[in-house]
């Protein structure tokens, strides 16, 4: 009876804040904000269908078969590992080119990018839960017969539920995320705004110059974010694990956390990191490689054969990417690294601090674990617009632009630096406690000792975690249409965005894709690699 | 008397519920003896022997070791652990160094009393390896190594071998038994909880027998047999001492049982 009571006030709660937005703002277009509402409710609503879909049967395929799993993890993982809005301008181009410019056109690229970001969670999680199947219930679901779809019915299904619970909520927050990036788009000099929340959004803080309608906005989403998350994976969340499922992952146990809702959260960042990384940082095979090398090859030769109706001569190549520009890449490639490592070590010092207040003091913990709550649930990418229209006030255009991206890159990063290292400490092993209080370990001491080094695994994968989506950050933070003229910082992202909006240079599109791929490939391989083996030098700590 | 439990009573909270896991626990140790408590799982012995080490605060009653109460952690009285307890970012040597180095040996005399002690358990040659390059029972021997080199007055055991196989655990269990008479070692008092009664008769002089949640005592049993006991671990002495604690065990845990039935 409880959930249709919660369902109710829930109701109201909504259409009362609707009511006070439509008739507190006088914006010309606040009629249509349920409208909007709707349009990217069901926009995200529909893309996820479409990731669940495609996550199930390309993951199911890839867990069940060794053939098709090395062909489809090494595809999915170097997709993945290119940032989400890097893909975006090249679907912008072509699916604009495809429909003649028409608006079914963008609001495919919209959906082509929310899918992007939602799908590689979806097939990952789906891979690495049927990986994680316990070898003995294989074994006895053969011994008694179960094959085909009777083998998928009562072993794949049941055990994948609570992955899939998890890696939903985690492509659901995605699409959020991306939202407003997929929404409001400029291209060839012209701003687009497709119909929806993200968009309007945009619209009020550059456009209408309506702050304060925008910040009511904002406010509006998260709440819808939180409402929905409630209702949805909440729920479901709570009933995968009364029905008895055990986590799939090492995962401190419920009564050491906070709270259920920290549970909750705690359970998504167990999965990114324990699951997802295990199985993308794997080493492949000669043939895998081979494969994987062909298709991107093959891939791109035919989405360039699409724009030139011929596969384009070295000549053509080299003219199309020896633009005077190009001398200035290694800068561009410069100014945005220190932009993310700067953020990044803004974030981690935060996050530790945090972290440490909040598993040391019961008091701090209440503090920081709802403004978390909360933190997390608005899609950070919508606090773009606001952040910026306060700050360039104050700074000018192009000196709050890069003061924004740097706040929103931290903003963005944080949780999952601050997520990590609580969850870190508070699965500490209560052995490894008791020796340092055992043998006086203290302050400064114990610290150094006992605390840093049990968390430096978290402290990694924190890190991991946090630049995949700062990438994604850079590129949105660093090419801004605003009030009829596009600011820029110069950096690769505004790079990027500039060769495909404004030039609609494809070869050069694909090979700073390339480019992007190679570092954040390159930074996996020889920082963060690096790292997680030092870290499992001393392994886990047996539980 | 080294050691006195008096009157210990201790509870945790759980999801809100207070859960009473000792009730009025009395006993004391004498100095050269070597103490099993065992009972059930979950009936709190490896709580008390936490509060002995000073990491638990008792709700009620105290615990005095040479008369004074003790009430934090001392260099006197310490422990090892079922899952071994050692820092996996250090090595062996380091592992064994920490403790000392807390409580402000010099360090090239901890270096030596660390290397000393790392001999005794037989790991000469492991010192800069990680703990999990090593197996179980060489983990276990680090743990002691650890403890030891404090040189404290009494060795605290929490199911010092339940985390090894069964072979290792009794080439270890003969290595305690070795440290414990030996002369020259300044500990020489060891409390040991298990929750196998053929371990607790086999290695010592006095076992303790607890019952189900909350844990009280229900027996205080005096093992007279000879040492070395490796002949006598088939003598009817050895299965009689083993049989009466088994009764003593089913017993309080039947009426336990019947109890929470009703």
């Amino acid at each position: 009876m409880k959930i249709y009571y919660e369902l109710v006030l829930a109701f109201l709660l909504i259409s009362l804040t609707f009511a006070f937005i439509m008739f507190y703002f006088k914006n010309p277009e606040i009629q249509n904000l349920p409208y909007y509402t709707f349009r990217t409710l069901l926009r995200i609503t529909l893309t996820y269908f479409i990731s669940l879909a495609f996550g199930l049967v390309f993951g199911i395929l890839a867990g069940t078969n060794k053939t098709a799993s090395k062909i489809l993890v090494p595809i999915f993982d170097i997709a993945q590992s290119v940032p989400i809005l890097g893909y975006f301008p090249a679907a912008v181009l072509f699916l604009i080119a495809l429909f003649h410019g028409s608006e079914i056109g963008l609001e495919l690229a919209a959906i082509f990018l929310l899918f992007t970001s939602m799908e590689w969670a979806i097939f990952f999680g789906v891979v690495g839960a049927i990986k994680n199947i316990p070898s003995n219930v294989v074994e006895a679901a053969k011994v008694f017969g179960l094959k085909g779809f009777a083998y998928i019915k009562h072993v794949i299904i049941p055990a994948i539920i609570p992955a899939l619970i998890v890696a939903s909520t985690l492509a659901w927050g995605d699409g959020w995320f991306f939202m407003i990036a997929s929404e409001y788009i400029s291209y060839g000099g012209k701003t687009y705004a497709l119909p929806g929340l993200g968009s309007y959004l945009a619209k009020a803080a550059y456009e209408y110059g309506d702050l304060n309608l925008a910040l009511a906005l904002l406010a509006l989403i998260t709440f819808i974010v939180i409402v929905i998350n409630h209702f949805t994976w909440h729920k479901l969340t709570e009933k995968a694990s009364v029905l008895g499922y055990k986590p799939i992952f090492k995962f401190p146990s419920p009564e050491k956390i906070v709270s259920k809702r920290m549970h909750f959260h705690l359970s998504k960042f167990y999965f990114r990191h324990n699951l997802l990384p295990s199985i993308r940082i794997e080493k492949y095979t000669r043939v895998q490689k081979l494969i994987t090398l062909a298709l991107i090859v093959v891939l791109i030769s035919s989405f360039l054969f699409f724009f030139y109706q011929t596969i384009p001569s070295l000549e053509t190549i080299k003219q199309a990417i020896l633009i005077p520009e190009i001398y200035k890449l290694p800068i561009y490639i410069l100014l945005t690294l220190v932009r993310l490592t700067l953020a990044f070590l803004i974030s981690l010092a935060i996050a530790l601090v945090m972290g440490f207040l909040a598993a040391e003091n019961k008091i701090f913990a209440r503090i920081f674990f709802p403004l978390y709550d909360i933190g997390q649930s608005v899609p950070i990418l919508a606090l773009f617009p606001i952040v910026f229209v306060y700050l360039s006030k104050f700074f000018g255009g192009y000196f709050g632009l890069e003061l924004t991206a740097i706040i929103v890159l931290v903003a963005d990063m944080i949780w999952y630096m601050f997520l990590n290292i609580v969850g870190a400490l508070k699965s500490m092993p209560r052995e490894t406690m008791e020796v340092a209080k055992l043998f006086g370990l203290k302050g400064i001491k114990k610290i150094k000792h006992i605390v840093l080094p049990s968390i430096i695994p978290a402290i990694v994968t924190g890190s991991i975690l946090s630049w995949a989506t700062g990438w994604n950050t850079i590129i949105f933070a660093e090419y801004m249409p605003y009030e009829k003229e596009v600011l820029s910082l110069p950096g690769l992202g505004s790079f990027l965005d500039r060769v495909a909006y404004e030039q609609g240079n494809t070869i050069l599109l694909i090979f700073l894709l390339l480019i992007i791929s190679s570092i954040v490939i390159f930074m996996e391989k020889f920082i963060w690699k690096k790292l997680i083996e030092k870290c499992e030098k001393y392994e886990s700590i047996e539980v | 008397m080294l050691l006195e439990v008096k009157d210990v009573t201790k509870s945790f909270f759980s999801e809100g519920k207070r859960i009473l896991a000792l009730k009025d626990i009395s006993f004391s140790v004498d100095e050269d003896e070597f103490l099993a408590i065992v009972g059930p799982s979950g009936c709190g012995k490896s709580t008390i022997l936490r509060i002995i080490a000073g990491l638990e605060t008792p709700d009620k009653g105290q615990v005095l070791f040479h008369g004074q109460p003790v009430l934090s952690p001392t260099q006197k009285i310490t422990m090892i652990f079922q899952q071994f307890g050692l820092l996996p970012w250090k090595t062996v040597l380091e592992n064994v160094e920490l403790p000392l180095e807390i409580f402000g040996v010099e360090e090239k005399e901890r270096r030596k009393i660390a290397l000393s002690f790392i001999k005794k358990v037989g790991l000469s040659g492991f010192e800069n390896s990680y703990p999990h390059e090593l197996s179980g029972g060489m983990k276990q021997r680090v743990g002691i190594a650890r403890a030891l080199a404090l040189q404290p007055e009494i060795l605290l055991m929490d199911e010092p071998f339940s985390n090894l196989d069964a072979l290792t655990a009794e080439i270890l269990r003969e290595e305690i038994l070795e440290i414990w008479r030996d002369k020259n070692n300044v500990t020489n008092t060891f409390i040991m909880v298990t929750h196998l009664i053929e371990e607790a008769v086999y290695m010592a002089d006095r076992v303790i027998v607890f019952s189900p949640r909350p844990g009280r005592i229900i027996g205080d049993i005096k093992i007279n047999l000879p040492r070395p006991r490796k002949e006598y671990q088939r003598h009817p002495e050895f299965f009689k001492a083993c049989d009466k604690i088994r009764g003593l065990i089913m017993k309080s845990t039947e009426l336990t049982n019947k109890l929470m039935l009703r």
